[in-house]
């Protein structure tokens, strides 16, 4: 069944910790959930048939699709990848279903699961070290950042930044590490706040925060560099800035 | 590069400070107090225009419609599954 060849991946998520709110409001939309009408009818998780289950899901978590392929194609880096990510996700999602919270953050909840899967299934198949559990990412001090570059930019330079094509903006995001680059992910385009991002990628709050402040530096220095590139006005002094991330990427 | 000191006393506690204010992961007093600052400092409006910018710029870029067959599949192997 598993479009990922090799062994049925032995996928750990850990369910109990999936929920990405605090307690007492967790409770307070535990008290609203059991109000939460199913076509009309009262939904009471502990009872609902695996049908009813079904329907739910479908109803509830097929929306985010798209989404979770978007940020897939941040993991895989390739089409073909994405879509199993997500088709493996969405699988487990459904299967450990019957564990999410109804009233707590769903999303969320899926990203999470999608994370964890990309973790254990996708990078393990790559062969590729595991950077995120590694304790130098812990030590990540804001300090170390402050001497990659100096953020010479001028209010000109993000009109030059505005007319990079798409293709660049990607290029650039897959430039970067995949942890930091995963936290500018969710925070940027999904818009999840720190406590979210921390639950989804099962990492404390202050080193969430430092992975945005790293990667948006990293993102914001090589997107300069890809103006000057391309010649586009104001990027001089970014140019200048940036010689050495163009050197990285050769 | 920064003269101004009103986010942070060097240019990674500005744009640490930046970066909490549009990730909303600041009070409201604190956000009142940025907002203020940033209407009359333009150095720092620049920093804070620039991430906007950016902000945008990769939300539209990483906007990516699933391939048509994704949806079905996962809908084919969610109804084989629940037969089971």
């Amino acid at each position: 069944m598993p479009a990922i060849p090799g062994a049925r991946p032995k996928v750990t998520v850990d369910l109990d910790a999936m929920s990405t709110m605090d307690p007492a409001v967790a409770a307070m939309h535990d008290a609203a959930a059991k109000e939460m009408t199913v076509d009309g009818q009262e939904l009471d998780v502990a009872t609902e048939t695996s049908e009813e289950r079904r329907v739910r899901f479908e109803r509830d978590a097929m929306q985010y699709v798209d989404q979770l392929y978007s940020a897939a194609m941040r993991m895989a880096r390739n089409p073909a990848d994405a879509e199993d990510l997500v088709q493996e996700a969405y699988t487990k999602a459904f299967s450990a279903f019957h564990q999410y919270k109804p009233g707590t953050n769903l999303k969320a909840w899926l990203y999470r699961i999608l994370t964890n899967t990309y973790i254990n299934l996708y990078r393990k198949r790559q062969r590729e070290p595991l950077q995120s559990n590694s304790d130098t990412i812990e030590d990540w001090q804001l300090a170390r950042a402050e001497s990659h570059t100096s953020t010479g930019l001028r209010s000109a330079e993000a009109e030059a930044l505005d007319h990079l094509p798409d293709s660049d903006v990607k290029r650039a995001l897959q430039a970067i590490p995949e942890e930091f680059r995963l936290a500018v992910y969710f925070a940027d385009v999904e818009g999840f706040a720190y406590k979210e991002i921390s639950d989804i990628m099962n990492t404390p709050i202050g080193t969430v925060m430092s992975r945005l402040h790293r990667g948006r530096k990293m993102l914001r220095d090589m997107l300069a560099d890809y103006a000057a590139e391309r010649g586009f006005k104001a990027a001089d002094t970014a140019a200048a800035a940036g010689s050495n991330t163009q050197e990285n990427r050769k | 590069m920064s003269d101004c000191q009103g986010l942070g006393d060097c240019d990674d506690a500005r744009m640490q400070r930046i970066y909490e204010y549009l990730d909303g992961a600041l009070t409201h007093d604190d956000i009142a107090e940025i907002k203020d600052h940033l209407e009359a400092c333009p150095e720092c409006f620049e920093q804070y225009d620039l991430e906007c910018v950016i902000r945008v710029m990769v939300k539209r870029s990483c906007t990516e419609a699933a391939p048509e067959n994704l949806k079905n599949s996962i809908l084919d192997r969610i109804h084989s599954s629940n037969a089971v």
